[in-house]
């Protein structure tokens, strides 16, 4: 498992809240972008669309201004159905026809055809020249049936072909308008105007919504009039809502077309019920605002960028005196109380933590120092107390041969024994230290066996074999002579015969190995077992001796010291004592 | 402070990933953008043809629409093979993404074609076909399924054993043989009456001639069919000419004012138009479909109309008719 830092968590929960408000502050930017961007589209889309509502109404008037005037003319119905006319008063109302249409003709390029027809035969088209197709009934076109049967006013036809005029076929919008006879005031001729379909086609063309939005115009009853994509209509290839759009009560509305959203802006002219319609691709529209989107995104991630430039950096003077301060405790837990001092830079609450800390640490530190001394102090006592142990029984029995021996007047023996015993006393009573060397020990084990043979006369013998390599090893004072005195008293004096003791030491490896063995009574297995039981050692001499021994080496050594015991019965023990191997060093 | 550059070190290289990614969404978003590049090669561009140029037109809309860079050349006359094939070279030069084409030759371009497909370019053929099926797709009027529309309408023209007489424009060109075959299965029975298969060339003059040469040649001619325009009108012009209206009827292929003429003046009984717009626009369709690796119909029918003097000035025909707004005879 990943530790969690305080620092990670201070990181990890800033960068979290700030990269949540800014997504949302930057969702809420887009989407308000994209809406404004939207709205600007409609707005322009709308105007564009009612400018060319406006410019073909305004147009379209014009030319009903034209009609009007024209289908009121009385040369008009002079010339067309005055049969009691004389040719020569005929021809003067034509020639005043023609006059008019030529002045309009010429004012007006965008007019293809004037004309006036009462059928077949009797019309009169532009400068008078123009024929009829001889092979389209007039009277069937649409534009003439339907200025026949208006009441009044002039019919707008939608786009077509015209195909009445002879060797023409133009584009064209038609408006008509029904001529009554002057005389008998009924309806029995057509005035009608073609209008070249571009004038209408170029102002859709001309107001282009981006690349691929358009405009086309419809008739009221769903026509179309003019669409840039009529053939593809026709071809079944491409189709525009037109019940939605005729239905539509709101100026504009979208329609989702596969992938594309299109947006359908209307403007419908009261004036000739056409319906102008603007259409835009919506992703054409919001195209440009991706660069502004694009800038949000950029800003808002140098912002997210900054935050976590900043929030880690005072996540760091935070957590820096912290894990100042950790790294400390942690060499409080090893131990390392010198090192623990923290330096304290800031005067915050870690700070406080980190003085209060200094001020503990001292404090533990001095505790464990008392401690350790006192320590040392009851070891030492405990030692003393034990090395005390030994003296007694032995200078009696020691003093009694002197004095059995001074009794038989041997002299010799009895000043050979007391200078042992004095350099024997000497040595175990005069020195402080607790440790010796071992070539000091065996000295006085020496000073020792010399008093015992003299007192056992022949029953004792002695070898005693040191390794010079190991004769400056330190080693503690009074170890050896216990174990002697008691290989002695336990092994030896029992023995019929004459009895050997030999010492050895030697080295092995980092250790000191000291060997006592005998060729005494031994021991059964069973006191071997309670050798080093206190309360099983209850002999004549100090009966403390093993005990104590093996006491004062554990206090001393630890548990790198061993000490082991062979023995078997009327045979002999052997006692082994392994201890590190010191030389001429002073321990603690 | 080692540790504290690492932090710096593991943002800023999250920040620069953060930045890649944006790059690598805006670079798509731009890429759904990218233009295609293509070439059209008509058989000819002509002002004066209202068929090739109603294709173009209908091509360019096309490449408005789809967001296309379209480039249109053309050889000098629909029989310059030889012009043609060198577009061709020239375009493979030029890597497009597709090459649309309107081969002029049914067998002679088949190389140049493979070519190009090599070179990783799209071959889209539009209104004629080649003899070998080499494309990836194909728009184009099914000639013989107009061919059957005009034969069937041909059929009810004349009486059992009446004499009929087929003018074609190119012999061997796959519109033309297609067409006669078409004619032929509406024709039914009746095909056993083709007196006469004869070819112009596509050109006004030499159909003039051989309408006035069957004429002389089968006196009791009923009917006769141009497989163009060209074959048409100028078989229709010598129909007129003769006085033969009404007693020779004429059906035929593709439109123009003439023919709309003629036909009012009661030469034409019935001609088959097609929709060469829709063409245009079809075939650049179909080759952004296939390069966006989209399932194509690799054949798809442009459609084809047949207009009598019914319905001539129908909304939807008129428009087929007389594609082009201002233009006047």
């Amino acid at each position: 498992m990943k530790k969690t830092s305080i620092r990670n968590t201070m990181l990890f929960s800033f960068s979290g809240i700030t990269l949540v408000s800014v997504v949302i502050f930057l969702l809420i930017a887009l989407n308000y972008t994209e809406r404004t961007v939207m709205d600007n589209a409609i707005e322009n889309t709308t105007r564009l669309v009612n400018q060319v509502s406006y410019d073909v109404d305004s147009y379209i008037s014009y030319m009903s201004n034209i009609t009007t005037m024209i289908s009121e003319n009385e040369d008009v119905s002079n010339y067309l159905f005055a049969e009691d006319l004389s040719a020569s008063e005929r021809s003067a109302a034509k020639e005043k026809v023609i006059l008019q249409f030529e002045s309009v003709l010429k004012s007006r390029p965008d007019i293809y055809n004037l004309a006036i027809v009462e059928n077949n035969d009797n019309y009169l088209i532009n400068d008078g020249e123009g024929k009829l197709n001889p092979y389209v009934d007039v009277t069937a076109q649409s534009w003439f049936a339907d200025a026949m049967k208006a009441r009044e006013g002039n019919c707008l036809s939608s786009s077509h072909v015209q195909n009445s005029i002879m060797y023409s076929y133009k584009w064209v919008i038609t408006m008509s308008s029904s001529l009554r006879d002057r005389r008998t005031n009924e309806k029995k001729g057509v005035f009608f105007i073609d209008l070249n379909y571009s004038s209408i086609s170029d102002l859709c063309n001309n107001n282009k919504i981006g690349n691929k939005g358009y405009m086309f115009v419809m008739s009221e009853d769903g026509k179309i009039v003019y669409h840039p994509k009529q053939q593809l209509i026709y071809g079944g290839l491409f189709e525009e809502d037109v019940d939605k759009i005729l239905s539509s009560k709101e100026s504009y509305f979208t329609v989702d077309e596969g992938d594309n959203q299109k947006l359908y802006t209307i403007c419908k002219s009261e004036e000739t019920g056409w319906i102008v319609v603007g259409t835009a691709y919506t992703s054409e529209l919001l195209k440009n605002s991706k660069n502004t989107q694009m800038i949000y995104i950029i800003i808002a991630a140098c912002m997210i960028l900054l935050v976590l430039i900043i929030s880690s950096m005072i996540a760091e003077t935070i957590t820096y005196p912290i894990e100042v301060l950790k790294n400390s405790m942690q060499k409080v837990e090893q131990g390392q109380f010198d090192q623990a001092n923290v330096v304290v830079k800031t005067r915050n609450e870690i700070g406080s933590l980190s003085n209060s800390f200094n001020i503990m640490t001292q404090q533990i530190q001095n505790l464990m120092e008392e401690n350790v001394y006192e320590q040392k102090q009851k070891r030492k006592s405990e030692l003393r107390a034990l090395q005390s142990q030994i003296n007694p029984h032995f200078l009696y029995n020691t003093l009694d041969s002197i004095i059995w021996m001074a009794e038989s007047g041997k002299n010799d023996e009895v000043v050979e024994m007391t200078a042992a015993l004095a350099k024997l006393l000497r040595q175990s009573i005069s020195n402080e230290d607790e440790e010796v060397l071992l070539s000091q020990e065996i000295q006085l084990v020496q000073n020792y066996l010399t008093i015992q043979k003299m007192r056992y006369k022949d029953k004792l013998e002695y070898e005693i074999t040191v390794d010079a390599e190991v004769a400056n090893a330190t080693i503690i004072k009074l170890l050896l002579q216990p174990l002697v005195e008691n290989a002695i008293y336990h092994g030896l004096k029992y023995k019929e015969s004459k009895g050997m003791l030999w010492l050895k030491a030697y080295r092995a490896g980092s250790y000191l190995c000291i060997e006592i063995q005998d060729d005494g009574v031994g021991m059964d297995e069973d006191t071997l077992k309670h050798i080093f039981e206190k309360h099983k050692v209850n002999y004549r001499s100090n009966g403390v001796g093993v005990y104590n021994v093996r006491q004062r080496l554990e206090l001393y050594y630890g548990k790198e010291c061993s000490m082991t015991y062979e023995s078997k019965l009327n045979q002999g023990t052997k006692i082994m004592i392994r201890i590190p191997l010191r030389g001429g060093e002073e321990h603690d | 402070m080692i540790r504290n550059k690492r932090y710096y070190t593991v943002i800023l290289l999250l920040f620069f990933a953060f930045l890649l990614t944006l790059y690598g969404w805006f670079n798509k978003s731009s890429q759904t953008e990218k233009k295609y590049e293509m070439v059209y090669i008509p058989k000819i561009i002509d002002e004066d043809n209202d068929f090739w140029t109603s294709l173009i037109e209908g091509a360019e809309m096309a490449s408005t629409e789809y967001g296309v860079n379209l480039k249109i050349v053309a050889g000098e006359s629909e029989e310059d093979v030889e012009g043609q094939n060198q577009l061709i070279s020239q375009t493979i030069e030029e890597k497009p993404d597709a090459l649309l084409i309107s081969p002029c030759s049914y067998t002679e371009s088949n190389e140049l074609l493979k070519e190009a497909k090599e070179a990783g370019i799209q071959v889209i053929l539009v209104d004629s076909r080649v003899s070998e099926s080499l494309e990836d797709a194909i728009v184009a009027t099914d000639n013989y399924a107009a061919g059957e529309t005009l034969g069937e309408y041909a059929s009810g023209l004349i009486d059992g054993d009446d004499q009929i007489a087929v003018v074609g424009h190119v012999e061997g060109s796959s519109t033309a043989i297609e067409r006669l075959q078409g004619v032929q299965k509406g024709l039914g029975e009746k095909q056993n009456n083709i007196v006469s298969t004869v070819y112009c060339n596509s050109e006004f003059g030499k159909a003039y001639a051989l309408g006035l040469e069957l004429m002389n040649q089968y006196p009791d001619l009923k009917l006769m069919i141009g497989l163009n325009e060209y074959s048409a009108v100028g078989v229709a012009r010598a129909i007129r000419d003769k006085g033969k209206i009404g007693e020779i009827k004429m059906a035929g292929f593709d439109s123009s004012v003439e023919e709309i003429q003629l036909m009012e003046s009661g030469v034409f009984q019935g001609i088959v138009i097609q929709k060469p717009f829709n063409m245009g626009y079809l075939g650049v369709k179909q080759a952004v479909s296939s390069l966006k690796g989209e399932h194509i119909e690799h054949v798809l029918n442009s459609g084809s109309e047949l207009i009598t003097m019914d319905n001539i000035y129908t909304e939807e025909n008129q428009k087929l008719l007389f594609p082009f707004v201002g233009k006047s005879q």
